[in-house]
């Protein structure tokens, strides 16, 4: 048995493998399959201040490898989430991450202030690309990644703050630094590329809202990069994610630099992904000699250095 | 709920496009009518297909599907002894009362496979009419299962096999000729369910609708398979559906 435990800012996390906003709700469903106290962290459906109903549908397609979601932030409300799924979600005993979003810095500032001290972390959606205001454009230009990360601080004592980076950028590396230099305890990364995919019998998108986040295996060897690249650019932790479906993927993470992993699409073509990765990654480190899985981050060799 | 390795006993066309696979389980699965599968196609295909259960006997369970796009097709190669991965049972299913005894079955198209499993379940402790449409005479299929209601209507959009008309207008003659169901169970496409439903609402007839959206999980986590709800709100259909009440749901 390795020691599978990660220290991320300052909290403990059984092992490193976490659900990703948006494929996990707030774990109730996926708790009728498995303890999902079994599981490294939660970060849940990315909430707003008030309830939203989202976009229209069809909010899914399938491309080779790869699918594309478009839900534009369905959710409760934090309050509803508060009241109704907190307690619930914090006595399954994993680390609970509340994804948050919001259409101005006021209201950044305002949920991180309701929630801060009620749960283990905040992970700030700034790179949904599906709502039209608000989301797309604070994680964009490094300035607007500074000053989201600055003022969602302001709302925060307690809680460490997570930055969720959109990969959708001129350089990932710097919004990172920008994030830092706002005061982010903690980064994440990739959400979503945009893309398109066409049903060319109606020669149209298939996707209600044209474009939709890709998200799968697909997209796995560009996340490992800008994960390398952030993990380079940054002191603070660094949590990846982009098409993780085993133990092996979760791995290359690590090396590129990650603390933590999470996984989101996985979770759709198989049920069971994250309980296979943790058990796996266990496995791994046997049969390599590793002691804790901690000693592998960031133990990536560059060829020719 | 489980995520079951099943073992496909066979899988072959029974009408023009469609097929129909039996999987064996390691159990036997306690499925409603109605309740579907997501069944995963694997390889480049990350989401799986909800498909609905059409039987379920013993260790066994048997699905209907229209070779439709990728997956289907890939589905279709699937030969006996393979081992996919079956998400099920999942969703709410068909419940019928114990006070509604004339049950009416109006399906369209795909639609009439879980249909199929209503006929199972009620045909000896209810009087099941069965309103059935197909595209043609190529896509005629199960009629040996819907021969278990009490009535039985099969008709074609072109007239090739039975009268020439679609399903809930075989209903509406029913009803012209003085039949009067105490429930209506419904599944096909979605200009038939709205049609049905207004015949529902001007006949008052309960009714419900299994309806048919893209999904992500298939089990109620990621809210990608929305339904519009007569009150404003969003209801999912892998979770909260597929059945909903006719007047709860805007088609
Ligand atoms: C609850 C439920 C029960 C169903 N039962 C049956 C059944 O018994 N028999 C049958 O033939 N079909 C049924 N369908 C429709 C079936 O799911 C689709 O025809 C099938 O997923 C198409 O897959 P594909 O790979 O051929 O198409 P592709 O176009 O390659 O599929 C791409 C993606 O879109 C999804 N998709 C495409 N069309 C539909 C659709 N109409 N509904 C939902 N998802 C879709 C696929 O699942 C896949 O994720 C049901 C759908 C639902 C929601
Ligand atoms: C259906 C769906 C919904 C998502 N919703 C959110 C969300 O609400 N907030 C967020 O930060 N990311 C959201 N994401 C992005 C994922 O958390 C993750 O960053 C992305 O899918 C890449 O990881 P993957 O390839 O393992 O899925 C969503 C992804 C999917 C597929
Ligand atoms: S498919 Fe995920 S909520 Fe229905």
């Amino acid at each position: 048995m390795a020691n599978l435990s990660v220290n991320l800012c300052g909290v403990s996390l059984k092992n490193p493998v976490i659900a990703a906003s948006g494929t996990f709700g707030f774990g109730r469903e996926f708790n009728e399959l498995y303890d999902i106290g079994t599981i490294g962290g939660v970060s849940t459906k990315g909430m707003t201040l008030q309830p939203r109903l989202g976009n229209p549908v069809p909010r899914i397609a399938e491309s080779r490898g790869v699918i594309l979601n478009a839900v534009g932030l369905q959710n409760p409300g934090v309050e509803h989430f508060i009241a109704e799924d907190l307690a619930w979600l914090k006595s399954t005993g994993t680390c609970v991450i509340a994804n948050v979003a919001g259409q101005t810095l006021e209201d950044y500032q305002a949920i991180c202030a309701r929630l801060d001290g009620l749960v283990d972390m905040i992970e700030l959606n700034i790179s949904c690309p599906n709502v039209k205001s608000g989301g797309m454009a604070f994680g964009i230009k490094p300035e607007t990644v500074e000053a989201v990360t600055v003022q969602a601080k302001k709302g925060l004592k307690k809680t460490p703050l997570i930055v969720k980076l959109s990969p959708n950028v001129e350089n990932i590396a710097v919004n990172a630094r920008a994030a830092e230099n706002g005061g982010a305890d903690c980064v994440s990364l990739v959400n979503t590329f945009t893309g398109m995919a066409i049903d060319i019998e109606k020669r149209r998108p298939i996707i209600a809202n044209n474009t939709g986040g890709v998200s799968g295996a697909g997209i796995k060897p560009i996340a490992v990069r800008m994960v390398y690249e952030v993990a380079n650019a940054v002191k603070i932790p660094v949590i990846g994610m982009g098409g993780i479906t085993c133990a092996e993927d979760a791995i290359e993470f690590l090396m590129a630099g990650a603390t933590a992993v999470q996984v989101g699409t996985a979770n759709f073509t198989d049920p069971y992904a994250m309980p296979k990765i943790i058990s796996g990654l266990n496995a791994w480190c046997d049969s390599h000699g590793v002691a804790s899985v901690a000693e592998l981050v960031g133990t990536l060799q560059m060829n020719g250095k | 709920m489980k995520d079951y390795q099943a073992t496909v006993v066979k899988n072959e066309e029974i009408a023009r496009g469609i097929c129909e696979i039996t999987f064996r389980l390691q159990e036997t699965a306690k499925v409603r009518p109605g309740q579907f599968g997501a069944i995963s196609v694997g390889g480049v295909h990350l989401l799986r297909r909800p498909i609905a259960v059409c039987k379920a006997e013993g260790n066994e369970v048997t699905f209907c599907y229209q070779i439709k796009g990728d997956g289907t097709k890939k589905l279709k190669n699937v030969g006996a002894g393979s081992v996919l991965n079956v998400l099920m049972p999942l969703g709410n299913g068909f419940f019928v009362e114990e006070n509604e005894k004339k049950v009416a079955l109006v399906g369209g198209g795909v639609g009439i496979f879980p249909l199929v499993s209503v006929v199972r379940a009620y045909a000896n402790e209810k009087e099941i009419s069965s309103f059935i449409g197909f595209r043609n005479a190529g896509a005629v299929c199960a009629l040996e299962e819907f021969e278990k209601s009490a009535k039985f209507v099969a008709v074609t959009d072109d007239g090739s096999f039975g009268e020439k008309m679609n399903s809930v207008q075989a209903f509406e003659k029913a009803l012209a000729e003085g039949y009067r169901p105490d429930v209506i169970l419904s599944c096909g496409p979605t200009p038939m369910l709205r049609a049905l439903k207004a015949v529902a609402v001007r006949e008052n007839i309960p009714c419900y609708v299994s309806l048919e959206e893209r999904m992500g999980c298939g089990i109620g986590a990621c809210l990608v398979c929305v339904c519009n709800l007569t009150n404003g709100a969003r209801a999912r259909v892998c979770k909260d559906g597929p059945v909903f009440n006719a007047n709860e749901v805007n088609l």
